[in-house]
């Protein structure tokens, strides 16, 4: 991890000599002057390319906390407050975080359209409060006073240019962290990221704080650009048409937040000298917009897709390492690992568990199997925690779960998989491991992944055929080495072959790794194969339970799958 | 000719195969059965064969006409209905509201009443209050207004009594001898196949058993094999 | 007390306007499940042609018909996009094309009407209807507010009675099982598109001789539209029209306040905020994700 982050962040550092050197050295001074303007903008698209394109949210008042970032610089620099101008940018960012977090908040839950509507209002509100407001200073013809040692446009383009590639770097270690795998789970499935443990509140939160910090900076970066500014420079047009050049050139990405300050800022210009209107560009933005969301592939996305075809990529083996190399198991306690008592869910009037009662005793796979219908999705969502309510009594090893949320629940010691595929596919393989287990090491990845036969952990997710992003479901929820496992249909779509040996490592699991697990499958040579108990589902009851040889041949288990009576199978 | 032949058929669902390579035909006046466990791809071929999802491959003919590009609407009007898993009625609208929407030219609400008399007593009643097996009549009614050739149905019986699945699959059997093709998914293999003229057994998207119902449902010991393995 | 209720009274245009907006909005929303950011552009594009074949001399009536012929061109363009290519999308996808689609509407109408540059509004209803507790209330306001009223009963009138009601409920509900009993969802997405084009275009006319009748600030009436649309929490037509109707009339109230009036634009910012933290008190998952 850390040293993919150090890599791509040399890469950004030495791209940033190059052409920094190449633009202050070289090129005239109006040029070096429009290139601090793409910097700048550019600063502001990474902050939105943060909520927008990781967390996949829609913000419209990005211009909006940079204008809380300009306006604090310039109280700041009427104030002489000792620091100059760098530490007041630091501090103007500062001021936009109370404000990103708030406007945040009521957008934590529900559809995330609502953060486009409170957002957008924020910018109205947020235009004519800062038109009744001159800007600090100006009326004195105070200017914001640049750092002596960047005080010519060359100066301030490097000024520029650091900020610029230390938010750059500081983004690329983010997005590789625990927490930036978890941006990109919430935005992919925030049911998924909860089952991982990953609070959704503090997820958002973070992204919300992060990115409003980081356009207050480029807003504090204008002040001293242009000494002193109006309201126009911040107003909700321009958070607008920031908002359609981030969703075109895919500001999360280094080159996507350049590329867009390229857009943004020589659009105009070009326009300007052929005698064209500038406002033109807007219109090309929507556009472009309009176009990446069709095809769900922003610009950076689609030169990364080229690059990657252009150079031979080399094969990726399957990762391999020694079994040896597994994270010991957890040692548990013998007895009930979970023990469920007397479930019931309604859904309105629909009963979809009645009275369940189940315990899965650790150390061992225990089966849940029934008819379409029978309720045994309802059951892991109780016990995960994915229901609003249930009545019962579900306990982890003798402690209730009542009244805890599903990622607490996972953090306390329950893991489920998913029957649909909800990994992220931004992820590479190592990353998703990394969110669903804290702290496991490089080579406890590779042995996990090897034991279940996934690729490389730098592999990309959206590279891996869909059959095997199942098993690597599984292998992230095995990382955890949780007290319960509750795996759903993990052996839907696999072939005969693969079924067998998916089979014989979840066999393995609970010597392994100390995991008990609860396997639900409608493959009933998989569940004969390795469960030791099996209760059967039907009409959300229990109506048998034992071990499945004797369970599997029981009157009342035959009628519920095929629907054939004791009799009828007699005759 | 059959009215609905289904050739080389292939489905893949998130890049991964879930039908491959499969042949099932349909005649006017009968019903052919598809039967599997859960995840042998029925509901995927269904899906497939009424536009929910586009095919990888193959032919789909009603009459002889493909129509294995065209939208849903289209092969609809075309004379394919569908009654999807899981008893979608328009849940705000009342029984009698479903039944008008997809009422065509030339069909009439009565039909629908004299297939099932149960729902004559509910008609104002919105749909979402309907009981499960009303609100499966009330699917299968709305899909007889639209004055199908071809009817598929998928897992009619999930989560309903016997008595109610005994009921709707006489009714079923009633539109087959009036002269429509009936496709029916099932996991509820005995009552499928009793009143059923074909059947097939789907296992990881490929069709592993093609018979007669009558003479699988006299060897529950086969189709205990296909279904639980063992 | 009387310069207050003056006041609130002059706020009721406004608060007819916002409430026949998001009574659009919900109407979009419940039927084709858009939340829609050009509402208002749409009905601006309508109002500037009104406006340019006003001062090109043509007679008021005619001049407001094609103009409304135009929101509806307007509003079936943009519900072609949003039909044909983003069918499928999620909510929040969809809500994002509309927002570029808003930048892209509001940088064009700015240059084919000359920016900022005034034009010259037409009133189309001038004069005072009645005079209630001494406060003249225009009819612009009684219009207004009477047309909110009579889209929401229309609408409920529309969907509950006719045929074509009918399968635009049934779309609503279930587009997958409309569509698999050949309803022409797609035709019918773009009526939807088409009406709610044409009504808030007359809104918009209605209302743009009391504002500064620029493109962009007419564009952006959709903020409090959507205000109001929330208060309906974009399913009740009635409370939306409340909703709209109590924006106006405390964004009028505010303007009589010395100390606050200039910060009177942020009232749907403050309401939007107040309801959100209300609604989802209870939900717990971004749905069906």
């Amino acid at each position: 991890m850390k040293r993919a982050s150090l890599k791509a962040s040399l890469v950004v550092v030495i791209a940033a000599i190059v052409l920094g050197g190449v633009i202050a050295g070289l090129l005239p001074s109006y040029w070096v002057f429009l290139a601090t303007s793409v910097l700048i903008t550019g600063v502001a698209l990474q902050s939105l390319g943060l909520v927008a394109g990781r967390t996949g949210m829609i913000a419209l008042c990005q211009m909006s906390f940079a204008g809380v970032g300009a306006w604090t610089v310039g109280y700041l620099n009427l104030a002489e407050a000792p620091g100059g101008l760098a530490v007041w940018i630091l501090i103007g960012g500062l001021a936009a975080v109370p404000l990103g977090v708030a406007i945040g908040l009521p957008a934590l839950r529900l559809r995330g359209i609502n953060l486009a509507i409170v957002t957008l209002s924020f910018a109205t509100a947020f235009d004519t409060i800062l038109a009744t407001m001159t800007y600090p200073g100006q009326t004195d013809f105070l200017q914001v006073p640049r750092p002596e040692l960047f005080d010519g446009d060359e100066g301030y383009f490097v000024f520029v240019l650091l900020f610029y590639v230390a938010i750059a770097m500081a983004l690329e270690f983010l997005s590789r962290s625990r927490l930036g795998a978890s941006w990109l789970a919430v935005r992919h499935s925030e049911r998924a990221a909860a089952a991982h443990g990953v609070s959704i509140a503090t997820a958002k939160l973070s992204a919300f704080a992060i990115s409003a910090f980081i356009a207050g900076i480029s807003g504090g970066l204008l002040a001293g650009y242009l000494g002193t500014l109006v309201s126009e420079n911040f107003s909700m047009m321009q958070s607008l048409s920031l908002y359609a050049v981030a969703v075109m050139t895919g500001a999360h990405f280094a080159e996507g937040a350049i590329i867009g300050g390229l857009l943004v800022v020589m659009f105009p210009e070009i326009l300007r000298r052929l005698d064209l209107p500038q406002d033109i560009g807007n219109v090309l933005f929507a556009i472009g917009a309009t176009q990446a969301l069709s095809t769900g592939e922003t610009m950076s996305e689609t030169f990364r897709r080229q690059l990657r075809r252009l150079v031979p990529a080399r094969i990726k083996a399957a990762a391999s390492a020694p079994a040896s190399d597994l994270p010991a198991p957890v040692s548990r306690a013998a007895g009930p690992a979970l023990s469920v008592e007397k479930l019931t869910v309604r859904y309105g009037s629909v009963v979809a568990l009645d009275g369940v009662n189940l315990t899965v005793t650790a150390g061992t796979v225990a089966g849940l199997i029934g008819p379409n219908g029978a309720g045994k999705s309802t059951f892991i969502d109780a016990v995960a925690g994915f229901l609003s309510s249930y009545e019962g009594s579900i306990k982890l090893g003798g402690k209730p779960l009542e009244g805890m949320p599903a990622h607490l629940r996972a953090r306390e010691g329950v893991r489920r998989t998913w029957q649909t595929n909800r990994i992220a596919p931004e992820l590479t393989v190592g990353g998703y491991l990394a969110l669903a287990a804290k702290g496991l090491s490089a080579s406890e990845t590779r042995a996990i992944l090897g034991w279940l036969d996934c690729p490389d952990p730098n592999t990309l997710v959206v590279s891996v055929d869909a059959g095997t992003r199942r098993l690597l479901d599984v292998a992230g929820v095995v990382a955890a080495r949780p007290a319960v496992l509750l795996l759903d249909e993990p052996a839907a779509g696999q072939s005969h072959e693969e079924t067998l040996r998916l089979g014989q490592r979840i066999a393995e699991i609970p010597k392994l790794f100390g995991s008990a697990v609860l396997l639900v499958e409608h493959d009933m040579d998989l569940v004969r194969a390795v469960c030791s108990e099996v209760t059967v589902l039907d009409f959300g009851r229990v109506i048998a339970s034992g071990p499945p040889a004797k369970v599997l041949d029981l009157g009342p288990v035959k009628k519920a799958y095929l629907g054939i009576e004791e009799e009828s199978v007699a005759a | 000719m059959s009215k609905l032949v289904v050739s080389n058929l292939s489905i893949n669902r998130a890049e991964l195969p879930v039908v491959s390579s499969l042949d099932i035909s349909v005649e006017s006046g009968a019903i052919s059965v598809v039967l599997g466990a859960n995840g042998a791809g029925k509901t995927t071929l269904l899906e497939g064969l009424s536009g929910i999802i586009p095919v990888a491959g193959g032919s789909i003919a009603i009459d002889g006409r493909d129509i294995h590009k065209a939208r849903p609407g289209v092969r609809s009007r075309e004379g394919l209905a569908h009654v999807e898993q899981g008893r979608t009625v328009f849940r705000q609208l009342t029984t009698e509201e479903n039944l008008k929407v997809s009422l065509h030219s030339g069909a009439d609400l009565a039909e629908a009443y004299a297939l099932f008399p149960e729902l004559v007593q509910r008609r104002t009643v919105r749909a979402s209050l309907l009981s499960g097996g009303e609100q499966q009549m009330l699917v299968i009614a709305r899909a007889l207004l639209t004055r199908p050739k071809v009817l598929l149905i998928d897992e009619m019986s999930a989560g309903l009594a016997p008595v109610i699945v005994t009921r709707l699959m006489s009714a079923v059997r009633k539109l087959a001898d009036n002269g429509l093709a009936v496709l029916l998914v099932e996991q509820f293999a005995a009552l499928a196949l009793s009143i059923g003229n074909r059947a097939y057994v789907m296992r990881r998207g490929r069709v592993v058993h093609d018979g007669d119902c009558m003479k699988l449902l006299k060897s529950p010991d086969e189709l205990h094999r296909l279904y639980l393995g063992g | 007390m009387n310069a207050l209720l003056t006041s609130a009274v002059a706020g009721l245009t406004a608060g007819g306007t916002y409430a026949l907006l998001g009574v659009c909005a919900v109407f979009t929303y419940r039927l084709v499940a858009v939340v829609n950011f050009t509402g208002a552009a749409i009905g601006t594009a309508g109002t500037f042609v009104l406006i340019a074949l006003y001062e090109a001399g043509f007679p008021i009536w005619p001049s407001v018909v094609a103009g409304i012929a135009a929101g509806t061109m307007v509003g079936v363009a943009i519900g072609t996009i949003m039909t044909r290519w983003f069918g499928e999308a999620s909510a929040s996808t969809k809500a994002a094309v509309t927002v570029a689609l808003l930048v892209g509407i509001i940088a064009i109408g700015l240059r084919l009407t000359g920016g900022q540059h005034p034009h010259n509004m037409p009133e189309l209803f001038p004069g005072s209807a009645f005079r209630m507790a001494g406060v003249e209330v225009t009819i612009a306001s009684v219009l207004t507010i009477g047309l909110a009223a009579l889209f929401t009963v229309l609408a409920d009138l529309f969907l509950n009675t006719t045929k074509v009601g009918l399968n635009l409920r049934a779309l609503a509900d279930r587009p997958m099982a409309a569509e698999l009993l050949g309803i022409r969802v797609q035709l019918l997405s773009l009526l939807v598109w088409g009406m709610t084009g044409a009504f808030t275009t007359f809104a918009l006319m209605i209302i743009a001789p009391q504002r500064s009748p620029n493109f962009m600030t007419l564009s952006l009436l959709v903020v409090p539209a959507l205000a109001a649309a929330l208060v309906g929490l974009f399913r009740s037509f009635w409370r939306t029209l409340a909703g709209g109707i109590v924006l106006g009339l405390v964004e009028g109230m505010a303007s009589s306040v010395d100390s606050i009036s200039q910060y009177r634009s942020a009232i749907p910012f403050l309401v939007v905020l107040a309801v959100l933290l209300w609604s989802q008190r209870e939900a717990r998952w971004d749905e069906a994700r």
